[in-house]
C-alpha cells in the first residue's frame, strides 16, 4: 500500500482507500467502547481474557497487519457482550491506531502525488510573475526619469533666476536619482 | 553631465506638443484595475494554508505522547515522509502567493502613477518666481503632463494586468485545486490524529475511573475536553480555508472575464462578478477573524 505511486494510481484512489480504512477504524472504536460500557460498574471484567494480542500490545511487539483486524464482526473471544479487560481493550485500540496510521500514510501519498503533478503550472506562474515584476520595475524607472527631468527644470529655473547658491542641493538630488536608476537596471 | 542652459521662454514650448498628444484621448479612473487590486488583496492570505500545512507536517509531535511503542515506531516513518513533503507543499503556496502579491502591485494605485514626480516637476519651476513663468504656465504644464502620463501608462498597465490574469488563469486554477485537495487530506489526516488522541484517552479513562484513580480520571477528562475543542477548531479552519481557496478560484475566473471585456461597460456577468467578489470578501473575513472561528466552533459544539 505504501509503494511509490505509479502514474496509473491517482491521488483520489489513495484517498478512497484511506477513507475506507478510517471508516473501518471508526467501526472498531465503536465496538471497543461498546464492550467497555458492558463492563460491570466499579471496574473491568475480572478475568483477563485469553486474548493473545493482549500480551503483544503490552510488550510492544509488532502489531498484526491491519488487514487482519478487518473481520471484527466476530471478535476473537465472542464474549465482548460481557465486557472487556483493560489489556484486551488496549490491544484492540492498538489495531484501531494501526488502521488510522495506515490511512494517514495514504493521505501523505495522495498529498505527494498532488504536489508532484504541479511542477509545470508552478513554473509557468512564476514566469508570469517575473514578467510582471519587470514591468513594475520599468514603471519605477519611468518615474525616476520624470523626477530627473523635474530636477533639471529646477536647475534651469535656478539658473534663470540667478540663484546659483541653490544649485548644489539640486545637483545632489539628480545624482541620487541616477544612482537609483542604475540599481534598478542592474536588478 | 551637461546642464541645459534653458531660457524661461523655452519651458513654454512643450505645452503645444503636449496639448496635441492629449487630443488622442485620456483615460479616466479604472474600475478593472481596482477590481484586480481588490482581488489580490483579498486572496493574499490564502486562508491560512501555510499554517495548516505546517500543522500537517508536525502531526507526529502532537500524537507522540499518546502512542504505544509499536505505534510510535510506525509513526516515525510517516513523520519523515511528511517532513520531506513539506517543502513541495509549501512551494505551491509560495507560487500562488507571489502571483497574488505581484498582481496587486502590477494593478497597484501608485506603481504606474506619475502624479507625484510630475507634481515635483511643477513645484520645481514654481520655486523660482523670477524666471518669467507665471503660475498659469506652470499649472498648465504640469497638468497637461499628468494627463499625458495617465493616458500613456494606464492602458499599458491595464494590458499588463489583463495579460497576467489571462495567461495565469489555467495554471493558477490547477494550483488552487491542488490546494483544496491538500486541505482535504490535511483535514482527514487530522481527523485520524484526533481519533488516535481522543480514542486513547477515552479507552484509558474508562479503566481509570475508580476511586483510587480519581485524580487521574479528573485530569484526563479535563484534558480530553481541551483536546476535543482544539480539534474541532482545527476542523473548522480546514473547512474555512478550503472555502476561501474555492472563492479565490471563482473570483479569478470572473476577473479574467472582466479584464477581457476591453473598454466595454460591465454589461455581462456583472451580477456573477459581484457575487464572486462578495463571496471572496466574506471568506477572507471569516478566515482572518480568529474570534469568529472560535465562536462558530462553540456554536457547532452545542
Amino acid at each position: 500500500m505504501n509503494q511509490p505511486a505509479s502514474p496509473a494510481v491517482t491521488a483520489s484512489a489513495f484517498e478512497t482507500l484511506a477513507d475506507s480504512l478510517s471508516a473501518c477504524a471508526d467501526e472498531l472504536h465503536l465496538r471497543i467502547m461498546k464492550a467497555i460500557r458492558r463492563n460491570p460498574p466499579g471496574g473491568p471484567a475480572r478475568e483477563p481474557q485469553t486474548d493473545p494480542t493482549t500480551q503483544a500490545a503490552l510488550t510492544g511487539l509488532p502489531q498484526p497487519d491491519p488487514a487482519q483486524a478487518a473481520p471484527l464482526s466476530s471478535p476473537p473471544n465472542g464474549n465482548l457482550e460481557l465486557g472487556i479487560s483493560h489489556g484486551a481493550a488496549q490491544a484492540l485500540f492498538e489495531n484501531e491506531v494501526a488502521l488510522r496510521q495506515r490511512a494517514n500514510s495514504l493521505y501523505v501519498d495522495a498529498a505527494l502525488l498532488a504536489a508532484s503533478g504541479l511542477r509545470v503550472p508552478e513554473r509557468t506562474l512564476l514566469d508570469l510573475v517575473a514578467v510582471a515584476r519587470r514591468r513594475i520595475r520599468n514603471a519605477g524607472m519611468l518615474k525616476d526619469l520624470i523626477g530627473i527631468t523635474a530636477d533639471m527644470l529646477g536647475l534651469a529655473a535656478a539658473l534663470a533666476a540667478g540663484k546659483p547658491e541653490h544649485l548644489p542641493g539640486v545637483v545632489e538630488s539628480i545624482k541620487d536619482r541616477y544612482a537609483r536608476l542604475k540599481e534598478d537596471r542592474a536588478g | 553631465m551637461k546642464l541645459p542652459r534653458l531660457p524661461a521662454s523655452a519651458l513654454a514650448a512643450p505645452l503645444a506638443a503636449l496639448a496635441a498628444v492629449l487630443a488622442l484621448g485620456g483615460c479616466a479612473g479604472n474600475p478593472r484595475l481596482h477590481e484586480a487590486r481588490e482581488f489580490a488583496a483579498e486572496s493574499a492570505k490564502l486562508g491560512g494554508f501555510a499554517d495548516l500545512t505546517q500543522r500537517f507536517r508536525d502531526t507526529y509531535q502532537r500524537e507522540q505522547p499518546y502512542l504505544s511503542p509499536a505505534a510510535d515506531q510506525r509513526e516515525r516513518a510517516e513523520d519523515a515522509r511528511r517532513r520531506a513533503a513539506y517543502p513541495d507543499l509549501m512551494a505551491i503556496h509560495e507560487a500562488v502567493l507571489l502571483y497574488m502579491q505581484t498582481l496587486g502591485k502590477l494593478a497597484g494605485g501608485d506603481t504606474f502613477d506619475l502624479k507625484e514626480p510630475l507634481k515635483a516637476m511643477g513645484a520645481g519651476i514654481k520655486a523660482w518666481p523670477d524666471t518669467g513663468l507665471t503660475d498659469r504656465h506652470v499649472n498648465a504644464y504640469s497638468g497637461l503632463a499628468q494627463l499625458l502620463a495617465r493616458s500613456v501608462t494606464s492602458p499599458y498597465q491595464e494590458r499588463a494586468v489583463q495579460a497576467m490574469v489571462r495567461d495565469g488563469d489555467q495554471q493558477l486554477q490547477a494550483l488552487l485545486e491542488a490546494m483544496q485537495n491538500l486541505l482535504r487530506y490535511y483535514d482527514k489526516s487530522s481527523d485520524n490524529e484526533r481519533d488516535i488522541v481522543l480514542g486513547m484517552l477515552e479507552v484509558e479513562i474508562a479503566y481509570a475511573d475508580t476511586p483510587r484513580d480519581r485524580l487521574l480520571a479528573a485530569l484526563a477528562k479535563s484534558h480530553r475536553l481541551a483536546k476535543r475543542n482544539e480539534y474541532r477548531l482545527i476542523g473548522l479552519r480546514h473547512t474555512l480555508a478550503a472555502k476561501h481557496v474555492a472563492a479565490i478560484a471563482a473570483a479569478h475566473a470572473v476577473l479574467v472575464q472582466h479584464m477581457a471585456q476591453d473598454g466595454k461597460p460591465d454589461a455581462t456577468g456583472g451580477q456573477a462578478g459581484q457575487q464572486a467578489r462578495a463571496a471572496l470578501r466574506a471568506s477572507a473575513a471569516a478566515v482572518a477573524d480568529e474570534s469568529s472561528i472560535a465562536a462558530a466552533a462553540a456554536a457547532a459544539s452545542q
